[in-house]
């Protein structure tokens, strides 16, 4: 008799092949950042390059990585904390009270998510060109945090709605006031949520392209789109800065992503699928 | 008593008018509900506005005119039907390998990392992976040395040279990125399931891929519909590897209706004509979003 729920070699066969398949092009990514240029783009491939990083300091002085960096860890930072600051009262008002429209103004909230924002990339566009904040991180921080906004009202609902409502009753009756027992009752009950959305709202953020493109032109570039900085000069694409642009923005995602592994379907899903 | 009455004294205190209890959620709602509708309802109605104008400094009323040209205009209809196609296409594929994947791994003890090992390529920035992927197919040749080191010499593979290759490219990017997204989602859905369902057709007998058949995928359901309804959405957005690898090329073949705006509005500068393609997707997501949103989103108390 076979073990329980084992499917067969084969099955770990095709598990080992994509783990390979996701894993080679990551390997082969880290080498690019860690190779001479002229390693990169040869008449075949090369699979085992010279490494090294001595690049790095050329690229490094070359461009303003730092502050590309900065501008992503500004623009997000802020982005999360409008998010929360916005969507951690509406959570609770659609998680806990019954009001007239609360079905209504739940899903107009949650709609906003299907939203494409090339529909509405021209509006946005000449909205932040009349505040005069085309090319800032602040009209960053403002569109993503739009952006998040839906996904971190939904996550959050879905955490409270789980809180069982007799601790609320009790708190109540002792006399506390209803942002009281939010502030110290419903927020470190839901802080798995919180930091759930948190994380995914950063991330989301982080992976922006369209409208970061349109805005960021000079001073703002973040992350995601300064990588146009490095394909349009007379070197051509510069890939050993992409991939290193590319692991900076890769390795505090991983991290941040491993502390809410657990969650982490619960939030890609807005709290519909748990687990 | 009146002693009862005063050994409770901060209920009566504490107590707010009746108008002030009913506006409360609102007042918790209201914050976020302006703040989005500052960036749908305006821009909704200046992408209608600027549709109906012409011009690119001086604007001019043109009335339905970029309208009328917009719907005869046939690479616009090429970028609907290549959204369509490449996106269907796209979110299939990504479902089949995340659905297989997912089987083999929901019962595994290791579960925990082979999530971890299969959700990597979507830590990183899509405009990073378009250009990984961009020096693998174009720049660095190194997916046709690897075809041919197994033994297919179709020689130096111009990947951008048909329509068939430049969208093969396209769906291979967003396949690698994006099958872990709807793998975590099919994962976390079928660890949720009662076992107990599974062991008893166990003990009648059933083999796994007929208990994986007949009885857990089909409770998935609603699982994996919310997962393909946003990985969908999301595919249709995508624009960063279009952007970046094939740039609408060649001929069009590879342009979504995104980069078609994007590209009208800011490389063409022809933002009336944009906003009026604008327009034609806004209205067709908010017919969508009202569809999909009531349809698999559960709102209310009840979790």
């Amino acid at each position: 008799m076979k073990k329980r729920f084992d499917p067969s070699w084969w099955g770990t066969a095709v598990l080992w092949f994509w783990a390979a398949v996701c894993l080679l092009p990551i390997v082969y990514f880290a080498s690019i950042a860690l190779r001479p240029r002229n390693e990169i783009i040869a008449p075949s491939p090369i699979y085992f390059p010279t490494i090294t990083t001595e690049t790095w300091a050329k690229i490094f002085a070359e461009w303003p990585i730092m502050s590309y960096f900065v501008n992503s860890v500004i623009a997000i930072s802020g982005s999360v904390f409008i998010c929360l600051l916005l969507g951690i009262p509406a959570a609770y008002a659609l998680a806990r009270y019954n009001f007239k429209g609360r079905e209504d103004i739940g899903f107009y909230i949650l709609s906003t998510k299907f939203m494409a924002p090339a529909a509405v990339a021209i509006p946005i566009f000449v909205l932040f060109g009349q505040l005069k904040m085309l090319d800032t991180v602040w009209a960053l921080m403002l569109v993503y945090a739009a952006m998040n906004l839906s996904i971190v009202v939904w996550i959050i609902r879905s955490y409270m709605v789980d809180i069982p409502a007799a601790i609320e009753d009790a708190a109540r009756t002792d006399g506390a006031s209803d942002l009281r027992i939010l502030w110290e009752i419903v927020i470190p009950m839901c802080l798995p949520g919180i930091i759930t959305a948190a994380v995914i709202a950063a991330i989301f953020a982080m992976n922006e392209y369209l409208f970061t493109l349109i805005i960021a032109s000079k001073n703002a570039y973040p992350l995601s789109v300064a990588l146009a900085n490095f394909s349009g000069g007379s070197d051509g694409i510069i890939y050993n800065a992409i991939a290193l642009v590319g692991f900076m923005a890769f390795l505090p995602a991983l991290l941040l992503v491993i502390l809410i592994q657990n969650h982490l379907s619960r939030g890609l899903t807005m709290g519909a699928v748990k687990g | 008593m009146t002693d009862a009455a005063l050994s409770l004294p901060r209920t009566t205190t504490r107590r707010r008018s009746a108008l002030q209890r009913r506006a409360f959620p609102y007042l918790l709602l209201a914050p976020a509900v302006i703040f989005l509708l500052g960036i749908t309802l305006w821009p909704g109605i200046y992408a209608v506005k600027r549709s109906l104008q012409t011009g690119k400094f001086k604007l001019e009323w043109v009335g339905l005119q970029n309208y009328r040209e917009l719907f005869a205009d046939n690479t616009f209809w090429t970028a609907v039907w290549n959204t369509l196609f490449l996106g269907s296409v796209t979110l299939a594929i990504e479902a089949v390998i995340a659905m297989a994947l997912a089987a083999f791994v929901y019962r595994s003890n290791w579960a925990r990392s082979w999530r971890i090992i299969f959700m990597l390529p979507m830590l990183f920035m899509p405009s990073a992976v378009s250009y990984l992927w961009k020096l693998l197919f174009n720049d660095g040749r190194v997916i046709a040395d690897l075809i041919r080191r197994v033994g297919f010499d179709y020689g130096n593979i111009d990947w951008m040279g048909s329509a068939f290759n430049a969208r093969f490219v396209l769906v291979v990017t967003d396949v690698w990125q994006w099958t872990p997204f709807l793998f975590i989602i099919f994962v976390a859905g079928l660890q949720g399931q009662d076992k107990e369902i599974e062991e008893a057709a166990r003990l009648d007998g059933a083999s796994w891929t007929k208990i994986f058949f007949n009885i857990s995928l089909p409770m998935l359901r609603p699982v994996i519909a919310i997962a393909l309804v946003l990985r969908g959405i999301d595919i249709l957005n995508n624009m960063a590897a279009v952007n970046i690898i094939t740039q609408g090329t060649p001929g069009g073949a590879t342009e979504t209706l995104s980069y078609f705006i994007y590209r009208t509005a800011f490389r063409s500068f022809e933002q009336g004509y944009a906003s009026a393609a604008s327009v034609v997707v806004l209205i067709t997501t908010i017919v969508l979003a009202q569809f999909l949103v009531r349809r698999f989103f559960r709102s209310g108390t009840d979790s």
